[in-house]
């Protein structure tokens, strides 16, 4: 009786070995139907080439996944594969020694790596080690804009601040607002914020801040003069009413453009789609330009702000098949899976797409125009101070603070986390 | 001499050994409560006040013992100290809008007796939402730019009071009270309906035939019978206030730029978009001691004014 009870747990016991040894476990955030089926097409071809790995798909949705990987490593339960926007937060993965350094598998695997746009590495390098692999689009922030309503009123895609400003001006008197904002989730506005320090200062000002190199500081006078044309922008009226408490995610931002009440957005070239499947008729009258230019500004108004690769996937440390891991990678980031998000209007950083939307040639276009692609400063910096940015940027936009308080603020913290 | 003490003995056994299986049996039966509450109470409690003295990012084992720091700028930290401003501004707000209105709606329920079934269940209806749907739906009622609440003030001629509801720094947070209140009113309504059935008819008619007007029997008999139920509304909302959580980061997150801040939603913030675990936890910690703080400060004082009536 009690050899059989040893017996059989010690069977069991191998039996979960054997089955943690050949399992893989994928988290993703694509819960759309069609960029899930994408995933698990790539896992079907995966299994069928490897029969003797399993793999377990969850999807999971983009606000409850960020709390959930985070539990999940620190509860010891890591994902095998899972992905992120790259950037700070997932360099306090890597820190703690949580994260697969890929970098000898992409060299031995030099044709898979070449395919990729080299930028689109740049989230997820530190210190010349690679930590993930860029799969699903390119965004980047640009101005939409009604054209029909630019039309109507004679007007053209501002190609300065100044112009802008004008332009603000104008609509004001037709009593529409310049621009749709919903920055209750807070990284709307600081777009606006992360652009005006690009044009002014170039993008070097806030990439030295965030690694303290060359004297870099947020208490850099750029920032204060990005801070406060932003409120220059709110005083002259440009935002329509409750900017600073309406949700991005409910759509109320594109609520306002669809009536007309406001005529652009500034927001990720990834609200196109998102225009075109929730309100097709509206998406003809949708186009967009480029952040203006600041008068005797450093940045280099062709300069982007936003992601090359969007969601980066990594495999965690505690995999214990990572061989067979960055084998269902290339897998998830092979022609098929590429073509396949092409189709789905979707622009994966690989060289060379083939492209017929000319929307996404457009997108296409801009970025490879581009001599800079700034990540998000909210997913650039490391989570703390990007809280921070998040909060102080808001801040700035309902004019509960003021340009120099919200740098210095900056400073302070930066100061106290690279100590 | 002798003779008592061999009467008594055996007796004395007798009690001794009764009492003492009856405390094994109590232990006994007491066991599994004690040890779920040691170990999903205690444990979690002290291990959050062990982890608010270290500097951790939540993942693998880079956790840094930092004594008192986080303790030291969490007295130091506007934030913090705005959210527990806002925490007892909801817990006054709280206390003097909802139990007074809970309390009304309660006795005007009971003297309509079995009529007022219908109106029961309406005045319930809130308490049985979700609040992540009460959120979403005031979310909306209260859109300054389609919301229906500035759509009806604009009709009526009254632009003036049209406001950025859950925009303005200024006006956020009320906001959100009215609809904290709006969901729990029901709640105390049920308490002080269930008090209310418990009070005799006998009172009532005994006062009545004295010649008792309404205002004085409610004043003089209703209120000292519900004194009970009064204080446990009382410190359920002074509790419930200071921990408040998921109106205010369904319908704000906390914003505009802190201006609906309270406790929890710092909390949240800190542990899971900043990645500060031991902040977090000395934020929770400070909370717990607050919590308790107050209701102990409010079981003393409604104990007093007890017996003063």
């Amino acid at each position: 009786m009690k050899y059989t009870a040893l017996l059989t747990s010690m069977l069991l016991s191998a039996s979960s070995l054997a089955q943690a040894q050949s399992t893989l476990t994928l988290w993703h955030i694509q819960t759309q139907p069609g960029a899930k089926k994408i995933i698990q097409d790539a896992v079907d071809r995966f299994t069928k080439a490897n029969p003797s790995v399993k793999v377990e798909v969850t999807p999971i949705a983009n606000d409850t996944y960020k709390t959930k990987l985070k539990i999940a490593v620190g509860a010891n339960d890591a994902p095998c594969i899972f992905t992120s926007w790259g950037g700070g937060p997932l360099y306090e993965y890597i820190k703690s020694n949580q994260v697969l350094d890929l970098t000898s598998y992409l060299k031995k695997d030099a044709a898979f790596k070449n395919r990729f746009v080299p930028a689109s590495f740049s989230a997820v390098t530190f210190g010349n080690k690679v930590y993930g692999i860029p799969s699903e689009n390119t965004s980047v922030a640009v101005v939409l804009y009604n054209k029909a309503l630019f039309k109507q009123y004679n007007q053209t895609p501002p190609k300065t601040w100044d112009d802008l400003l004008k332009l603000v001006a104008f609509f004001k008197t037709k009593n529409v607002s310049a621009f749709s904002l919903a920055n209750k989730p807070r990284w709307p506005g600081s777009m606006f914020y992360g652009y005006l320090v690009d044009r002014i200062g170039g993008p070097q000002v806030f990439s030295d801040a965030v690694t303290r190199e060359n004297g870099g500081s947020f208490a850099n006078p750029v920032f204060v003069k990005a801070g406060s044309m932003l409120q220059d922008l709110v005083k002259a009226g440009a935002f329509a009413q409750g900017y600073n408490g309406l949700d991005y995610d409910s759509g109320a931002s594109r609520q306002l453009l669809y009536s007309g009440r406001a005529a652009m957005e500034l927001m990720g070239t990834w609200e196109i789609s998102t225009i075109a499947s929730e309100n097709p008729a509206f998406a003809k009258n949708i186009d967009f330009f480029p952040f203006p230019a600041v008068a005797g500004g450093k940045g280099n108004p062709n300069n982007v702000l936003g992601t090359v690769g969007d969601n980066f996937f990594s495999v965690s440390k505690s995999c214990k098949n990572p061989d067979a891991a960055y084998k269902l990678l290339t897998y998830l980031t092979d022609e098929q899976s590429v073509q396949g998000r092409v189709a789905d209007n979707r622009l994966p950083p690989m060289k060379n797409l083939k492209l017929t939307d000319p929307v996404l040639i457009k997108i296409a276009n801009t970025v490879a125009r581009a001599p800079s692609v700034q990540l998000w400063y909210d997913q650039d910096l490391s989570p703390q101070l990007g809280q921070l940015h998040l909060d102080t940027s808001q801040a700035l936009l309902g004019l509960s603070t003021t340009p120099q308080a919200a740098a210095d603020q900056m400073e302070t913290l930066a100061k106290k986390l690279a100590k | 001499m002798s003779l008592v003490t061999e009467r008594i003995r055996p007796q004395a056994t007798l009690i001794q050994q009764t009492r003492r299986s009856n405390a094994l049996v109590a232990a006994v039966f007491l066991l599994p409560a004690v040890l779920l509450l040691l170990l999903f109470l205690l444990y979690p409690l002290l291990a959050n006040f062990r982890l608010s003295f270290v500097e951790w990012n939540g993942l693998g084992n880079t956790a840094k013992f930092v004594g008192l720091q986080n303790w030291v700028q969490l007295v130091h930290d506007p934030v913090f100290l705005r959210a527990i401003l806002n925490n007892l501004t909801l817990a006054a707000l709280s206390i003097l809008i909802q139990l007074p209105l809970g309390l009304t709606l309660a006795f005007m329920l009971d003297k309509a007796g079995r009529g007022s079934v219908v109106l029961k269940v309406l005045y319930f209806l809130p308490l049985l939402m979700s609040s992540v749907a009460i959120g979403t739906i005031f979310k909306n009622l209260y859109d300054p730019n389609f919301g229906p609440l500035n759509a009806v003030l604009r009709a009526a001629h009254l632009d003036g009071l049209a406001r950025d509801w859950l925009g303005d720094p200024a006006l956020a947070m009320a906001s959100v009270i009215l609809v904290v209140c709006w969901q729990n009113i029901p709640f105390y309504m049920l308490l002080f309906l269930a008090g209310l059935s418990g009070m005799p008819a006998e009172l009532r008619e005994a006062a009545t035939l004295d010649g008792a007007s309404e205002s004085v029997i409610f004043r003089r008999i209703t209120i000292p019978f519900l004194q009970g139920t009064i204080r446990t509304a009382l410190v359920l909302s002074l509790i419930g206030s200071l921990r408040y959580f998921d109106l205010i980061f369904v319908m704000t997150g906390g914003g505009p730029s802190g201006s609906s801040e309270v406790m929890a939603t710092y909390m949240y913030r800190t542990v899971f978009s900043g990645f500060n675990i031991g902040y977090g936890a000395a934020i929770s910690s400070a909370m717990f001691v607050i919590v308790i703080i107050a209701s102990a400060l409010t079981l003393r004082a409604t104990r007093r004014f007890e017996t003063e009536v």
